[in-house]
């Protein structure tokens, strides 16, 4: 297998996924007022000092939104980023509370899912900078 | 966290054996946290089970695809569109995942590709080490949090038994300590001796039915 940082993104693939579940997700990314009342309910936010990087509004425009934005035209670098935002800074416990009704685990694991086709996800097995903790 | 190992693959084998389409499903919760059934174990699954089955003239596909927890519905969507034309599914889930899966799909026949061994802590980077027993009576305030269930070789809830050695060894082995030792140990540090004077009454062997847990405040949502 591949090395996750060697390997060419298939941004045609990408493209195809995010068309697949387009009208649900945009519609949930344009709905988005930047209210910020989820920041709140994520037990993340709170325990890393209100960390804006932690609200969960943060997370969903900065991997599936950014994924939308490039209409799936994005680099590896971009994705290695956005595995940070997804993974190391959201458990997906599913608690988070938007007053508008926006459902955001899902649009954090539709990019995960996005990210896994690529094969990016969390290298568990190695001691390095890749500790969640 | 739930801690699993592969199955020897001579076991995986004989079960996939006779399908020609076969799906290997990873669980991206505690099984991959463990190192055996996240997406990278599902890859070398696959190429493991190509190599020994796709020979000759007889077809056999396997195909991997990861969720994000086999024990949540919310994480099923795409996997109940994929799975649709394979003849089996391999679950790299604990055995919750498996049957979460098999009973959301019953027309398929789902195998599971990981043993689940126990509710464990990471002691490090690979090792993990088998904490609790979910046996629904805790009496680790009591015991100084050292659990007599998962680490004492008879589970007894009032011990030592005879077979503790002057070192506080457990007969079972020299390099496996006696629980109540080391609990004896503890409270003897903090000064709650006392806690182990009383007799603990037998306990009740409710775990032989399944278990289901609705927190007081969801109790109304689901009244028959």
């Amino acid at each position: 297998m591949m090395h996750q940082e060697m390997k060419p993104v298939d941004t045609k693939q990408i493209k195809e996924m995010l068309n697949r579940k387009k009208g649900k997700m945009k519609r949930y990314l344009s709905y988005c007022a930047h209210c910020s009342l989820c920041a709140e309910s994520c037990f993340l936010y709170m325990a890393h000092d209100q960390d804006p990087q932690y609200m969960p509004s943060y997370k969903v425009i900065h991997s599936l939104g950014k994924l939308y934005r490039k209409r799936g035209k994005v680099d590896r670098k971009s994705l290695m980023e956005m595995k940070g935002i997804v993974w190391r800074n959201c458990v997906l416990c599913g608690r988070c509370y938007c007053p508008i009704g926006i459902h955001i685990p899902s649009m954090i694991t539709f990019a995960r899912s996005i990210l896994r086709s690529q094969d990016v996800y969390p290298q568990l097995d190695e001691a390095s900078s890749e500790s969640w903790l | 966290m739930i801690v699993a190992e592969r199955k020897p693959l001579d076991e995986i084998k004989e079960m996939v054996k006779g399908f020609k389409k076969v799906l290997n499903v990873g669980c991206g919760g505690c099984t991959s946290i463990c190192l055996s059934g996240g997406q990278k174990e599902v890859g070398l699954l696959n190429e493991e089970l190509k190599n020994a089955l796709a020979q000759g003239n007889a077809p056999f596909q396997i195909d991997g695809f990861t969720i994000e927890r086999q024990c949540n519905a919310d994480f099923y969507s795409d996997l109940d569109e994929i799975i649709k034309p394979y003849q089996a599914i391999l679950s790299m889930a604990c055995g919750a995942g498996v049957q979460f899966l098999a009973d959301r799909h019953p027309s398929k026949p789902v195998f599971p590709a990981l043993n689940t061994i126990f509710v464990g802590v990471d002691r490090d980077l690979g090792w993990f080490e088998e904490n609790c027993r979910s046996c629904r009576e805790c009496v680790l305030g009591e015991t100084a949090g050292i659990c007599p269930v998962t680490r004492c070789a008879k589970s007894l809830f009032n011990g030592p038994c005879g077979g503790t050695s002057r070192d506080g060894k457990c007969e079972v082995s020299k390099d496996t300590p006696c629980a109540w030792y080391e609990i004896y140990k503890r409270l003897h540090e903090q000064n709650r001796l006392d806690n182990i004077l009383k007799v603990k009454p037998a306990r009740e062997w409710r775990n032989q039915t399944r278990g289901t847990l609705i927190q007081e405040a969801f109790k109304s949502r689901y009244a028959k």
